[in-house]
């Protein structure tokens, strides 16, 4: 904590003497140009909006923004921004900035982002949200970085990442494989797996999982459609469902991915035979940032007993694997018919890729485990769905 | 005894729905040829709900029942089920009455020379039932009561006459075996009936404890399943499945201490069995629940080592060591557990919740030899010939 407290007053003394500068050379005439975010040592993913301070005597005429020696976009009119999409490489990043006066005078500046370090604190723990915003029962589209508002235990946070549909995906498809999904069911699976596969783009990722009381298949991570079709198509359902056991699996497997991670679910009954209890996979979705979307077919869930759990214990798995993928920041979506689950499928998809990605580094973050209530203002209403929190460690 | 349903049936609506499906299906199967007889090695060609007089249907089962003493243990349960599928209807109740009026007149005639007769027509019914049941005898519920029904009275008949010991053993592992056939069709009232009846026969028949057992704890009936499991014990203290089921039913109770121990044991034990990878499993799920994690981690790390295929053990002590704040030894427990064979077989959870056929074996191994040692018996009061030496009986 101290070491964090002394970090903070140099980076506000830096900031007050680099302003003070800033000031002086407008006052000199000359074009007094500082990239204002990103900042320097900051690490830079995926959509990232370079914002550029001007300070001059005369009319500007343009500010050029470069990525590593590449032109990467020209902002006209203050306040001076370009939105440039940098990549998911984790690595240095040179940001320049320079600005031309009517009269022909130009000022620059330059910004040295690095790369996350394993020993990084902060910088492991960046916050990546998705974000569904709802405006008269219509995803909202058409929304800016400024429109979004963080707040994470109540304190508002700055939001360092902003983008929709540009970091790729990596999904699990978790599919229920038990005896009875045999013959149609397992059909209308396999034709629902291949629409949401078929939506895939090349960046994106897909495992496939096919589960009963045991891992009956899967893939790797892997881009190649054909692949993962043939995984679907080979397997003969058998035997009972551990959905916990599995959804746990693909959690973990995540945990190692980058970008947009989810799981979808598709199952057709509860969990009788996982060792693991929901309220496991609950405290792994709550530490990781997948978002979980289950598939049912059936919809409403009866009481039931086994050998393994009795009524009350089994009311409470569902209940906690509801819970799980409720605040994951997914959802559950029944359906009754076979005909539906292709459009299921799709439309999953099609909701990760309308999702708004913010990014934030928590500015409260302690690493004590404990939960942070998550909540995400729309400038102009909307209703946003995200996850409701997550464990801080 | 009392059983409690499973909560997410409605008993009524069930009962009505059975009743719905008897009448439409009975109707349908009236006046077509029986099914499940064509093309195997029945032979009698008769067609449900032909007129048959009383002396033909005696005729015909006398046949059936020569068949089976001359060790036709193929052809004889086809033809036994052809008959009582052509003569009783699910459309007309009344008919079982007919057909049961005929079959008893011939127990009567050849029992009266030898009680020990009973036996060989009880398997004879017992292995008709079991053929009923693996074809899904649509349209023939009520013929398939009938026989299931024959094959428990033959056996209770037989005891009630006899009044040997021999003879319960033998009632009552009849009575087990049809108990796990009716458990396996997730028939869990009558099932439960057949293992009660059999216990009460013979109060050390394990396969009958554990059965009802396992139906009680299926129904959540916690402290019935430790009566029954406390008994198997008793009976057996090395028996495996009963340890392990008293252990998590004692856990249910919250008498976590007693679990432990018998927990603990059992991953002692080394010959092979199904139930030991759940005996470790259950031991780290008991310790993670008391928040004793450093003990579930050493439980798991000691059973992979036994078992070190088995992928479940993988995952939960990924969990175990996410807990305990090692998550990149658990991302690589799973990425590891991955590279395991896939899973060709049932899981032991899966088994545990499941009838195995395997737990019936022995009742059924032994019902064989006796109704086998009987045939000659048969054969000489039916006046048929005795069968050949070595033909087999029943399954």
């Amino acid at each position: 904590m101290r070491m964090k407290k002394t970090r903070l007053l140099l980076t506000t003394l830096t900031g007050l003497f680099l302003a003070g500068l800033f000031l002086a050379e407008a006052a000199q005439g000359q074009l007094a140009v500082r990239i204002l975010s990103p900042e320097p040592g900051q690490p830079v993913f995926g959509s990232t909006d370079v914002r550029v301070g001007v300070q001059a005597g005369v009319p500007i005429d343009r500010v050029e923004v470069f990525v590593n020696g590449k032109l990467a976009g020209t902002s006209k009119k203050p306040p001076y921004h370009v939105q440039v999409d940098v990549g998911e490489d984790n690595i240095k990043r040179e940001f320049r900035a320079v600005a031309y006066s009517s009269t022909g005078t130009t000022g620059a500046d330059a910004v040295l982002t690095q790369p996350v370090t394993i020993n990084d604190e902060m910088n492991l723990k960046l916050r990546a949200l998705f974000v569904t915003v709802m405006r008269d029962g219509l995803r909202a589209l058409n929304l800016g970085k400024d429109d979004f508002q963080v707040m994470d235990n109540g304190a508002p946070q700055e939001i360092v990442t902003f983008g929709r549909d540009e970091l790729p995906l990596t999904a699990v498809l978790l599919l229920d494989t038990s005896e009875s999904m045999q013959g149609k069911r397992q059909e209308a699976v396999r034709r629902g797996a291949k629409a949401f596969l078929d939506g895939m783009k090349s960046s994106d990722e897909a495992m496939l999982a096919l589960f009963s009381d045991r891992l009956l298949r899967f893939t790797p991570f892997s881009s190649d459609k054909s692949v993962l079709e043939t995984a679907i198509a080979g397997t003969q359902a058998a035997g009972g469902t551990a959905v916990n056991d599995f959804l746990y699996m693909s959690l973990k497997l995540l945990d190692a991915r980058q970008g947009q991670r989810v799981v979808v679910l598709f199952s057709d009954g509860s969990d009788v035979h996982s060792v693991l209890p929901a309220s496991d996979v609950l405290w792994k979705s709550r530490a990781g940032q997948a978002l979980i979307y289950w598939i049912q077919l059936g919809g409403k869930h009866e009481s039931f007993t086994s050998s393994w759990r009795d009524f009350k214990t089994n009311d409470k798995e569902y209940q906690d694997l509801e819970r799980t993928i409720k605040e994951s920041g997914g959802r559950i979506l029944t359906i009754d018919r076979l005909e539906d689950l292709e459009d299921a499928f799709r439309n999953v998809l099609k909701e990760l890729r309308e999702q708004y990605a913010v990014g934030y580094y928590p500015n409260n973050s302690k690493g004590d485990g404990k939960w942070h209530k998550l909540d995400i203002r729309v400038k102009g209403g909307g209703r946003a769905r995200t996850r409701e929190g997550y464990a801080d460690y | 005894m009392r059983v409690r349903t499973e909560a997410k049936f409605d008993g009524g609506l069930v009962a009505w729905l059975a009743v719905a499906v008897w009448l439409s299906a009975g109707l349908t199967a009236w006046a077509q040829p029986v099914p499940g007889t064509q093309g195997d090695t029945a032979a009698l060609g008769l067609r449900a709900g032909e007129k048959l007089s009383s002396g033909k249907i005696q005729e015909i089962y006398r046949r059936v029942l020569a068949d089976w003493s001359a060790g036709e243990t193929e052809r004889a349960p086809n033809e036994l089920i052809e008959l009582e599928a052509a003569v009783v209807l699910d459309a007309d109740p009344t008919t079982r009455k007919v057909l049961l009026k005929e079959e008893q007149a011939v127990i009567h005639q050849i029992g009266a020379a030898d009680l020990e007769v009973l036996v060989p027509i009880a398997v004879l019914h017992h292995e008709a039932y079991r053929r009923l049941l693996q074809r899904g005898f649509h349209g023939h519920a009520l013929a398939m009561i009938h026989t299931r029904t024959m094959a428990r009275d033959l056996a209770i008949l037989y005891h009630q006459q006899s009044g040997s010991e021999g003879a319960s053993l033998v009632s009552s592992r009849l009575l087990t075996s049809l108990g796990g056939l009716l458990q396996q069709s997730a028939q869990q009232y009558p099932a439960a009936d057949m293992f009660q009846q059999a216990v009460e026969l013979d109060p050390k028949n394990v396969a009958a404890l554990l059965g009802l057992a396992t139906i009680y704890e299926k129904n959540a009936q916690t402290e019935s399943a430790v009566k029954q499991l406390r008994r198997v014990l008793e009976v057996e203290p090395a028996n495996v499945e009963g340890r392990l089921r008293l252990a998590l039913n004692l856990r249910r109770q919250d008498h976590g201490a007693e679990a432990a121990k018998l927990l603990t044991d059992l991953t002692a034990v080394t010959e092979p069995s199904w139930a030991t990878p759940l005996a470790f499993q259950e031991l780290a799920r008991l310790d993670s629940d008391e928040g004793k994690t450093a003990e579930a981690e050493k439980v798991l790390r000691q059973a992979l080592k036994r078992y070190p295929n088995d992928l479940r053990l993988h995952v939960q002590l990924a969990a175990v060591l996410d807990r305990r704040g090692k998550p990149g030894e658990a991302t690589a427990l799973v990425e590891k557990a991955l590279t395991l064979p896939a899973g060709e077989e049932a899981s032991a959870r899966f088994l545990y919740n499941t009838v195995r056929s395997d737990a019936f074996a022995a009742a059924r191994t032994f019902l064989a030899e006796n109704s086998r040692s009987r045939l000659p018996v048969l054969a000489q009061a039916l006046g048929a010939p005795p069968p050949a030496a070595g033909t087999g009986v029943g399954r």
